[in-house]
């Protein structure tokens, strides 16, 4: 039974790796903390500044008391017990540039000197030129317009709406131009290659059916009877003079086993074959009249 | 003389005095009701099977009563219900105690012409049933198979509204019946014929006690047709010519419903083969040998609207199926 070993570095061996780590974490704290005593110690004028955790040997000191005209004004923020000494926050506020001793500003509670203290040196430097003593213009300065959603807003609109206007008008126009041109057959000239095939006896079943079906359209669509049901429109047309004549000779000549007498399509189809779509739409108007009124229309 | 004017062949004459003869006794217990007598004729005449759609009031019930009347068939009549059995109405084994036997106890299936009273309102599998034994015409009970009573003929109603706690039929079940009839509202003239009609029913004595009579009441009930006519007209129906160029009519039809870009479903074969029978019955109710393009074009919303659906475009935009198979039909007759 063989055992496990782990295969990674020893103790030892991760050693110098965890000295390094350990001596770059102290540099980093030292560095923060000089950095932090360095930010301390510097300010612009009227800006306030902080000094943390400051040992201050010997016993309690105090701020002492200033006037109006005071460069530095200090205040003693927290104190705490330091073994024989004291740690002090202080925040302190400078009025004039140049270099200041905090110390100028303490005073020992119980009156004793000063001596032994560290010196507690603040540079105050200035934001404004040294020449301009007067304040800033107060006059109000237009900001720049760093948003513009309302110009983006209208630039989107104006495209949307070029956008729509192209759809709706560009191709369309087009379509219909192409539609023009290539303008469906009518009615009345589907109708003659049928014809034209029953009356001379070649019309296959398909064909007769076809022609049935747009001859019975023709005369619905010439006594204005599309609205009605297709039952109730050929009924309707059955009535017709002319219409019901040659729907009834189509019917006995299509769908009877034996018709009574023999259907003369050639002559039942004739006035169909040269019928021209202008003369088709003109006689409708006619023909629905006269189916108005009882009247028969002019043949097509 | 034109196709229209012709005489109908003499193989013809009885049969249509006979079906004329039926018509007018059904008409004289239903007012206004005409195409609807007229297609309980044509189902019975090529055993298609009839659905009756209508609001209440409509005298659906009536007109099967009338009609069953009128020629010498066994009627039975089921409500349906929600709580019905498939074995209500097929039938069931039940066990003689005399005999210690199975005995078979058969359903009112095993009629003439049934009437499927609001079938809507049956379980799926009790349609279901049904519309096997419709299709089949046989009945299986046990282990016995059973051939139902010739000729057979199923006439089935189903209200549009109220529909909860109903079952809708699905296509392929609406299939199996060759027509839907839309019933509608009588003409104010044929309305105020049956007030007429009713306020003459009058009342029936019953032992000492008396009811007030209904139309059911006043069917006639003698001078029926023997079933033997009805046997003979449905073989002339068979003899009824179908030219090539009604073909052609019929199967563009059925192909502009499959093509229909407003169709999601269009006609099934069946749907053709029923286009050509009923328009053959019509024919020869009309006194015709022959059909004719307006048998066709009469027939196409009851045959053809209940086997097709719209698509959820269709409906969105608010088309309907009756307004699509005129168009259908509008564009057929162009």
């Amino acid at each position: 039974m063989s055992s496990t070993r782990s295969t990674g570095p020893s103790m030892w061996g991760r050693m110098p790796s965890c000295l390094v780590r350990l001596f770059g974490a102290a540099l980093f704290v030292v560095a923060t903390a000089v950095a932090q005593v360095q930010n301390d110690r510097e300010s612009t004028v009227g800006m306030r500044a902080r000094i943390h955790e400051l040992v201050l040997p010997g016993s309690e000191v105090t701020v002492k008391p200033t006037g109006h005209d005071t460069p530095v004004v200090v205040r003693i923020t927290a104190k705490r017990p330091h073994g024989d000494a004291f740690r002090y926050d202080l925040e302190w506020v400078a009025l004039e540039v140049g270099s200041h001793d905090l110390r100028d500003y303490l005073a020992r509670k119980d009156g004793s000197p000063l001596e032994g203290l560290p010196e507690l040196t603040v540079e105050v430097a200035a934001v404004r030129p040294a020449d301009q003593t007067e304040p800033v213009d107060p006059t109000p300065i237009r900001p720049e317009n760093t948003g513009g959603y309302t110009v983006q807003l209208v630039v989107a609109t104006v495209i949307w709406i070029i956008g729509l206007l192209a759809i709706l008008f560009v191709g369309r126009k087009r379509k219909a131009v192409a539609r023009a041109t290539e303008a469906p057959p009518t009615l009345a000239d589907r109708l003659q290659p049928f014809v034209a095939a029953a009356a001379d006896g070649s019309a296959t079943d398909a064909e007769k059916a076809e022609l049935e079906r747009l001859l019975v359209a023709f005369w619905r669509e010439r006594l204005e009877l599309e609205g009605l049901k297709a039952d109730r429109a050929i009924a309707k047309i059955r009535e017709h003079d002319e219409a019901g004549q040659l729907v009834r000779q189509l019917e006995a000549w299509l769908h009877m086993p034996e018709p009574p007498q023999a259907v003369d399509v050639e002559g039942l189809l004739a006035p169909y074959r040269s019928v021209s779509a202008a003369e088709f739409d003109e006689s409708r108007v006619g023909v629905a009249a006269g189916a108005a009124t009882g009247v028969g229309g002019r043949r097509a | 003389m034109t196709a229209q004017d012709a005489p109908a062949t003499a193989r013809f004459t009885e049969t249509r005095e006979f079906l004329a003869q039926i018509r007018n006794r059904v008409n004289k217990t239903v007012v206004g009701q005409e195409v609807v007598i007229e297609r309980a004729l044509i189902a019975m005449l090529t055993s298609g099977h009839l659905l009756l759609q209508g609001v209440p009031g409509l005298a659906k019930t009536l007109l099967v009563a009338a009609v069953s009347k009128a020629i010498d068939l066994q009627f039975s009549r089921i409500q349906f219900t929600i709580d019905l059995l498939p074995s209500d109405i097929l039938g069931s084994e039940i066990l003689d105690q005399k005999t210690n036997e199975f005995r078979t106890h058969k359903g009112p299936i095993f009629t003439n012409l049934l009437l499927a009273d609001e079938i809507n309102r049956a379980a799926p599998k009790v349609q279901s049933a049904l519309l096997e034994a419709m299709q089949e015409r046989r009945v299986t009970i046990g282990n016995e198979n059973y051939a139902l009573p010739a000729p057979f003929l199923v006439i089935a109603t189903q209200n549009p509204v109220e529909q909860a706690g109903t079952f809708e039929l699905p296509e392929a079940q609406l299939d199996r019946f060759m027509l839907l009839h839309r019933l509608e509202y009588l003409e104010p003239e044929d309305e105020k014929e049956v007030l007429r009609r009713n306020m003459k029913l009058g009342v029936r004595r019953e032992g000492k006690g008396a009811v007030a009579r209904t139309e059911f009441d006043a069917i006639e009930d003698t001078m029926r047709g023997s079933t033997e006519k009805l046997v003979q007209a449905m073989e002339d129906v068979q003899e009824v010519h179908v030219s090539e160029a009604f073909l052609e009519h019929t199967i563009e039809i059925v192909n502009r419903t499959r093509n229909h870009p407003k169709l999601e479903l269009g006609c099934s074969p069946r749907a053709g083969i029923s286009l050509v029978k009923a328009s053959r019955a019509r024919a020869l109710i009309h006194g015709r040998d022959y059909v004719l393009p307006e048998d066709l074009f009469a027939l196409a919303e009851d045959v053809v609207l209940h086997r097709i659906r719209l698509t959820y475009e269709a409906i969105a935009e608010g088309f309907t199926g009756p307004q699509v198979l005129q168009e259908i039909l509008s564009e057929t007759a162009q």
